[in-house]
């Protein structure tokens, strides 16, 4: 081994809680590689100390990356149950400046700038009598980091642990969910994966988490304590989708994974108010997803004419909203739609539209 | 004179030699040709229970019923009417829905999209040019009737008019249980090897209870049928008229119907129902007899309001209990293959999990129906062995069945007459 073999002085007395005022910085002192672009970052302090914090919580990393400081919270994986470490669960995004660097420069050993913990996203901040975890992706941490707990403490909470992913080689803590199902008699675990990967002895839920299937996997979701986390457009399908079923949203709870670019001296709460652009311009930029494919659309033209007049080519017949045969899902964005009965309103509410009779009020990501 | 069909004439032959009172000849459980017949004349000219309105609870909302060679697609329009139509394009005949279940804007079919209205309009057909005359070629409607929630279909061009009657006799008996308000919490298809018609004749019948389901009669007084007294059934058989009778006043008394009705083998939309007394606390066809959804249907109050069953001719019977009610929709694939649809359906307002769980609702009658499939498996094995000839119904526990195979046969002499 290359680097010190990290061990708390477990005869001492029990150390000082860590006080990020005093002690700003972590020192990384494990590296886990989950999937192919997530890993787990496991912390510790400069010095025996430790970690209080609510499962939930989120610290704030201070980073110089390319001369530039930047500040990016992240919610703790870990559980406070083992208070001699945090972690974060970081996944690698295309383009994210913060997370490629992590991914990229953190070797063990290396210190990292950190504040926090902070946070009120907590099933221990307000118990009730049982629970839906819903996480999205890498969104998994605030509500690992919970369930860790629960099952440290001996818990016999009754939840049900619903975990979203792209493919079944994107699922996060597989093993470590089904042996905390093993021993919690009153928690459960659903897998939901967008597609299979080939190969795979994957036997859970394929597709996305909708109404029929949260319905399947937790009958009584109605009188649970939802919490949610992952990527914004995950939060807003759930919302919606809670909503439509008449949820009692008082018991509707989320938090973001990881949170826009703070300056360095910004308020340390996540900020999830999405402020509506200012749009001057005309044109609207429509993406689709799944082909990687995007063009422009004038906000005077059907996204179907802007898309034919881009050169691509998606399903569609009637040009006039009877036939539904263009019906796509919107990931995010807004249109205005004149339909003529080729959509029914519950498929409107749950994001789908016609771009046959649709003109775009905002960019849109398609789910093409 | 007109040349009558191999088909006709061998049925008939058959029809005319039918001794009362006894099973039907082996070449009616096992002929293609006389299936042919049964789906032209019984399942082609009859009322056909196939669905429950909550199968299709908002407009959009269609399901597709195939029996025979047939495909019927049921849909929910946007005036909250249930219509039907063959599931089949008017364009090149493509299949229109190839789901069980969905939801539909318009109707569209997926090989060239042509587009129909819930009313079956063609609506929209690319590429026919200018001139394209689209109004001889909306979808090819279905009778479809309502009654209290049960949807019946018949594709005659003159369905039976006695439907009327049924349903201004049964839809008093029905319609305090709220079908309509209900949701579907389970449906369970199972395939049985043999005719559609031993699947009926052991539905008519209860001298095969005691022996055969063990759960069924945990709730089921197998007296409710018709039994033959004796010595040591004699009490019990007294007793059991005894509760039927306090029932069936306390019943009436709180707007409840419950004397029988029987018109199985003298109309044309043949049927019988009663509300039945339920054994042990008398509430509902469960393992312990008691509610399976906490949430009673309707405006209920008491959970023990016995068990009202509907037998229909030629396809159909139902139980409608306080909490819950199941319905079963038989429908012939072949001579020797049928398909039973069992569907439960509670309070749209229950939850699962928290008012009721689907094992429990569903474990008498999934545990009944395999027993059932098994028994009717093996008629229909020893029936097509050679040794078969007609045999003597009980004329204390098979009045029933007789009365089933007495309609068909009567039925189907009057059509290929």
């Amino acid at each position: 081994m290359s680097t010190p073999f990290y061990a708390p002085d477990f005869a001492a007395p029990v150390s000082s809680p860590w006080n990020s005022d005093q002690d700003e910085t972590l020192r990384c002192v494990h590296i886990r590689q989950e999937t192919a672009d997530v890993k787990t970052f496991v912390l510790a302090a400069n010095g025996p100390r430790n970690f209080r914090y609510l499962p939930g919580q989120f610290i704030t990393l201070e980073l110089e990356i390319d001369g530039a400081k930047i500040n990016r919270c992240y919610t703790l994986s870990s559980t406070p149950t083992r208070p001699d470490l945090v972690s974060i669960t970081v996944k690698r995004v295309p383009g994210g400046t913060v997370s490629n660097w992590l991914h990229d420069n953190v070797r063990v050993g290396m210190e990292l700038g950190a504040m926090g913990p902070s946070g009120e996203f907590s099933c221990f901040k307000a118990p009730g009598k049982s629970y839906l975890f819903l996480s999205g992706g890498s969104g998994v941490t605030p509500l690992m980091s919970m369930a860790r707990a629960l099952h440290d403490l001996g818990s016999d909470a009754d939840v049900v642990f619903v975990h979203c992913a792209r493919t079944p080689a994107d699922v996060l803590f597989a093993e470590e969910l089904t042996l905390m199902a093993r021993n919690m008699p009153h928690f459960r675990i659903a897998l939901v994966c967008e597609q299979h990967t080939p190969g795979s002895n994957y036997a859970g839920h394929l597709g996305r988490l909708d109404a029929a299937r949260l319905a399947h996997i937790a009958p009584d979701f109605m009188q649970r304590d939802v919490y949610t986390c992952g990527p914004a457009p995950f939060m807003a399908a759930v919302r919606g989708l809670l909503t439509t079923a008449g949820f009692d949203m008082l018991h509707y709870r989320e938090e973001s994974f990881s949170f826009e670019t703070l300056v360095a001296d910004a308020a340390h709460a996540p900020d999830n108010q999405e402020t509506p652009k200012e749009n001057t311009e005309v044109n609207y930029k429509i993406d689709l997803q799944k082909m990687g494919k995007s063009f422009t659309c004038p906000s005077d033209q059907t996204v179907l004419q802007a898309s034919v007049a881009a050169g691509l080519r998606l399903p569609s017949s009637c040009s006039g909203g009877a036939c539904g045969t263009c019906k796509t899902k919107k990931i995010s964005g807004t249109v205005e739609m004149k339909h003529a009965g080729g959509i029914r309103q519950r498929e409107i509410d749950q994001g789908w539209f016609l771009p046959c009779c649709s003109k775009p009020t905002s960019d849109i990501v398609m789910d093409r | 004179m007109t040349t009558l069909s191999a088909q006709t004439l061998l049925t008939r032959e058959l029809l005319a030699r039918r001794r009362p009172g006894y099973s039907l000849e082996a070449p009616f459980y096992l002929s293609e040709t006389i299936l042919q017949t049964d789906m032209e004349h019984i399942f082609g000219k009859h009322w056909i229970f196939v669905a429950v309105e909550p199968q299709v609870p908002e407009a959009g909302d269609y399901i597709t019923v195939d029996f025979g060679t047939n495909s019927i697609l049921i849909v929910r329009d946007d005036d909250m009417n249930v219509q039907a139509f063959h599931n089949v394009c008017r364009h090149r005949g493509s299949r229109l829905c190839a789901e069980p279940k969905g939801i539909v804007g318009n109707i569209v079919c997926p090989y060239h999209q042509w587009t129909y209205d819930l009313t079956g309009k063609l609506i929209h057909a690319k590429h026919m040019g200018d001139d394209f005359d689209s109004s001889g070629l909306g979808l090819k409607p279905v009778h479809i009737r309502n009654m209290a929630g049960l949807l019946f279909i018949c594709l005659a061009e003159n369905p039976p008019e006695d439907f009327a009657q049924m349903a201004a006799e049964m839809t008093p008996y029905i319609a305090p249980h709220q079908l309509s308000q209900c949701k579907v919490a389970a449906q369970v298809d199972i395939i049985e090897d043999c005719n559609w018609k031993l699947t009926m004749e052991n539905n008519r019948e209860c001298y095969h209870c005691m022996s055969n389901h063990p759960e069924l009669t945990i709730s089921l007084y197998e007296y409710g049928f018709g039994y033959q007294p004796d010595e040591h059934n004699k009490a019990d058989l007294q007793r059991f008229q005894d509760i039927m009778a306090a029932n069936h006043e306390r019943w009436e008394g709180m707007g409840l119907p419950s004397a029988e009705i029987d018109t199985l083998d003298d109309r044309i939309t043949g049927f019988r129902t009663q509300r039945l007394p339920i054994d042990r606390s008398g509430q509902s066809q469960t393992m312990n007899a008691e509610v399976a959804s906490k949430k009673l249907l309707a405006d209920f109050v008491d959970p023990a309001l016995g068990g009202l069953s509907f037998w229909t001719q030629p396809n159909s019977w139902h139980h409608f209990m306080s909490d819950h009610i199941v319905s079963f929709t038989v429908l012939p694939i072949s001579a020797t293959k049928t398909l039973v649809r069992t569907t439960w359906c509670v309070h749209k307002d229950a939850v699962e999990g928290v008012d009721y769980t689907k094992e429990n609702l569903t474990a008498v009658w999934n545990a009944t129906n395999d027993q059932d499939r098994r028994l009717v498996e093996e008629s229909q094995i020893g029936i097509s062995t050679g040794a078969y000839q007609p045999g003597p119904y009980s004329p204390f526990t098979e009045g029933l069945v007789e009365k089933f195979c007495n309609w068909y046969v009567n039925r189907l002499s009057t059509l290929t007459r």
